[in-house]
């Protein structure tokens, strides 16, 4: 009998396709007691667009240029993974001052990332004047990426064997005004998301997932890293110039969505901080090497996006088009991370539980 | 007959009706404008809130087929019926006196709570799932700040009351703003700033703005009880919050600085919408522009705490001195 009116009195909610608090069509069904979350489906497929059989008929310059638009959040990371992926493939060796300009641009993205993902925590928190202002500070490296690369989201500026142009000392002198006007804008913000107890009383204790659960899932990324996991594909293997700039590994033991959100926070300022030291050590020279011949092969590249690890897999033969191409995207490690901090959580924190992974559901489904 | 004239222009003209919808449509652009201030924005035009309405008249009315049609019909004429009616009853001082009644403090604390189950009448009649987690929620935060407005009222209440001599407590508006005129305002008065403060704090919750606007939460449900409402039914929504926002302001003033600036009608008259938009800034404005949006369960521990106890702690001063 306690069963039957148990049952009764849970009742379902939708939480998108479309709704307000999620960037990108997906759909949870969430099974609701009250304002607790008894139960998530979820049921994705909305944005797919069969990229990976695109990849199959095109050929390995076009590929570069399909991959960019995988995701628009971190669209360097999938281009630069790209190209390191088919350089491993075809032993081609890229130039010392190209792994540099590479580092520099995945750093100004994972600033620009972070920072939009925070913002909209403080959206959906209700706080609206620090989205505002969140928003306002991203806007200062949208305008360092429009500057230097031309283009404000899709920078196209990774290609197999380097970069396709160099920057010169003029973009580097831009880049480190903007930093300088930037670093006070940030400080500000980041002591109102760490201390403001408005803020810290939404977050604080919700959206948990332990330790042993993040091991489980083998969850990426900001996620892993806000539950005491030292992951880092960075620090791990290094690629690119992570080897010989010197920055840490953020990590907090909280497990709930202040972690998570410090995490990031302080993931810009080490990404100000490699951004500098780049700056300084970039050496001269060439920024791109030719790709010469194509033979069977195969091989996977890893990298750190702002959202976590991702893995791109090539098998080519003796034609210009991959026989396979297969990337693995970290919101896909995520996704499952979401069932255990949705568990019994209020429905009010739904959204902001969500958001916390940062999903990417167009690289998830892509 | 005349009697019932001056009723129906006290309800339809000033200070109910079209006076106090005015003025409300103008704070709300003006809050509008001071909170993009805030945000570094331009904001919208001052005329915003009243194009949105007259827009909204414009559009056909939506019923979802699963609703109960009657009952989401009638919810925005109940909630703005019952605050157009509040609106009448307000005195503004060296204005006009009120429409004479003994306790129509006690009338209007009858009707502020209308807006209210207006919304959780509608919320729950769409049959929409946010529907009814924006009623639920509604009601809590109503519970919680029905108590401490009932201690506030109370002690101003009583305060007149001892002074008049008229027994424990007095009721009537006419006589709180009277008394104030001739022996100092209550928001002066010691005794009196524990409840000033209760009343600010319950200010945004019954407005329903950031960080207590929890039943309508855009971002975890959807404006909740409003989500299925669209044309003519939401502007009568808008028209009655507006309604409700011309009361909550006026009341403060009245309760608390009610006092004239001169003899000239005109010059009290704008004394008071001042005083209103003071009220607002500090309550409404300010609030939403540095804080975020609390939990339910946040916010109902937030009033049985703090306000409830300041407004407790001036009904103990204003019993004992």
């Amino acid at each position: 009998m306690a069963i039957e009116q148990k049952a009764g009195s849970t009742f379902n909610i939708p939480l998108g396709p479309v709704h307000v608090a999620l960037e990108e069509p997906v759909y949870f069904d969430l099974q609701v007691e009250g304002e607790i979350i008894r139960g998530t489906t979820l049921h994705s497929g909305h944005v797919h667009r069969g990229m990976e059989n695109l990849a199959q008929h095109r050929n390995l310059i076009m590929n570069q240029t399909l991959t960019e638009r995988v995701c628009s959040l971190c669209s360097n990371s999938h281009a630069f993974t790209y190209a390191m992926v088919v350089e491993n493939a075809l032993g081609i060796k890229v130039p010392e001052r190209a792994h540099y300009l590479r580092t520099l641009t995945e750093e100004i993205k994972r600033v620009a990332s972070h920072l939009f993902t925070l913002a909209i925590q403080a959206h959906l928190c209700g706080f609206e004047s620090l989205f505002m202002h969140t928003m306002e500070i991203r806007e200062i490296m949208q305008d360092v990426k429009e500057s230097l690369y031309g283009n404000r989201m899709n920078l196209a500026f990774n290609c197999i064997g380097g970069t396709k142009f160099d920057l010169d000392q003029e973009c580097f002198d831009f880049l480190e005004q903007s930093l300088e006007k930037f670093m006070p804008q940030f400080r500000e913000v980041l002591d109102i998301f760490e201390t403001d107890p408005l803020i810290c009383a939404r977050i604080q204790g919700t959206g948990i997932l332990p330790k042993e659960e993040a091991i489980r899932l083998g969850v990426v990324g900001p996620v892993a890293r806000g539950s005491g996991l030292n992951i880092d594909v960075r620090k791990e293997t290094p690629y690119a110039a992570y080897g010989k700039v010197d920055f840490d590994i953020v990590t907090r033991d909280g497990c709930d969505l202040y972690a998570r959100t410090c995490v990031r926070l302080h993931e810009v300022l080490e990404s100000v901080k490699i951004i500098k030291q780049v700056i300084r050590d970039i050496p001269e020279g060439e920024t791109r090497v030719h790709m010469t011949h194509i033979f069977p092969s195969q091989a996977v590249a890893r990298s750190e996006a702002p959202r976590g690890e991702v893995i791109y897999y090539i098998r080519t033969n003796s034609t210009e088009i991959p026989e396979r191409l297969k990337w693995r995207v970290p919101s896909y490690m995520n996704w499952e991370a979401l069932g255990v901090m949705l568990r019994n959580a209020k429905v009010a924190d739904a959204a902001l539980i969500t958001n916390t992974i940062d999903p990417c559901v167009s690289c998830t489904e892509r | 007959m005349s009697d019932i004239l001056w009723a129906l222009f006290h309800v339809c003209v000033f200070p109910g009706g079209l006076f106090a919808l005015g003025f409300a449509l103008f704070l709300k652009g003006l809050d509008r404008r001071i909170v993009a201030r805030f945000q570094r924005r331009v904001g919208p035009p001052l005329i915003q809130p009243l194009l949105d309405i007259a827009k909204l008249l414009t559009k056909e009315t939506l019923i979802p087929r699963t609703a109960c049609k009657s009952m989401f019909m009638m919810a925005p004429v109940i909630g703005m019926t019952g605050m157009a009616a509040c609106a009448a009853f307000i005195p503004v001082p060296g204005v006009f006196d009120g429409m004479y009644m003994m306790g129509d403090l006690l009338v209007l604390f009858y009707l502020l709570p209308v807006p209210a189950i207006a919304i959780m009448l509608g919320g729950s009649a769409s049959s929409s799932p946010f529907g009814a987690i924006g009623f639920s929620r509604e009601m809590l935060i109503m519970l919680s700040y029905e108590l401490p407005l009932l201690m506030i009222l109370l002690t101003v209440a009583m305060i007149t009351g001892k002074a008049t001599g008229i027994g424990t407590a007095d009721f009537s508006l006419l006589n709180i703003v009277q008394y104030q005129i001739h022996h100092g305002q209550f928001g002066l008065n010691p005794l009196m700033i524990p409840a000033f403060i209760a009343y600010l704090m319950f200010l945004p919750g019954t407005m329903g703005v950031p960080p207590f606007d929890i039943a309508e939460a855009e971002t975890e449900i959807l404006e909740g009880p409003m989500l299925e409402y669209g044309g003519p039914l939401l502007a009568l929504f808008q028209i009655g919050t507006a309604f409700k926002t011309f009361v909550v302001l006026s009341l403060g003033v009245i309760m608390f600085f009610p006092g004239c600036l001169g003899d000239f009608w005109l010059v009290n008259l704008f004394w008071f919408m001042a005083k209103c938009l003071i009220l607002m800034f500090f309550s409404i404005s300010l609030l939403r522009a540095v804080t975020g949006r609390l939990r339910i369960d946040q916010a109902m521990m937030f009033y049985f705490k703090i306000p409830a106890v300041l407004a407790f702690i001036s009904l103990v001063l204003v019993m004992i001195v």
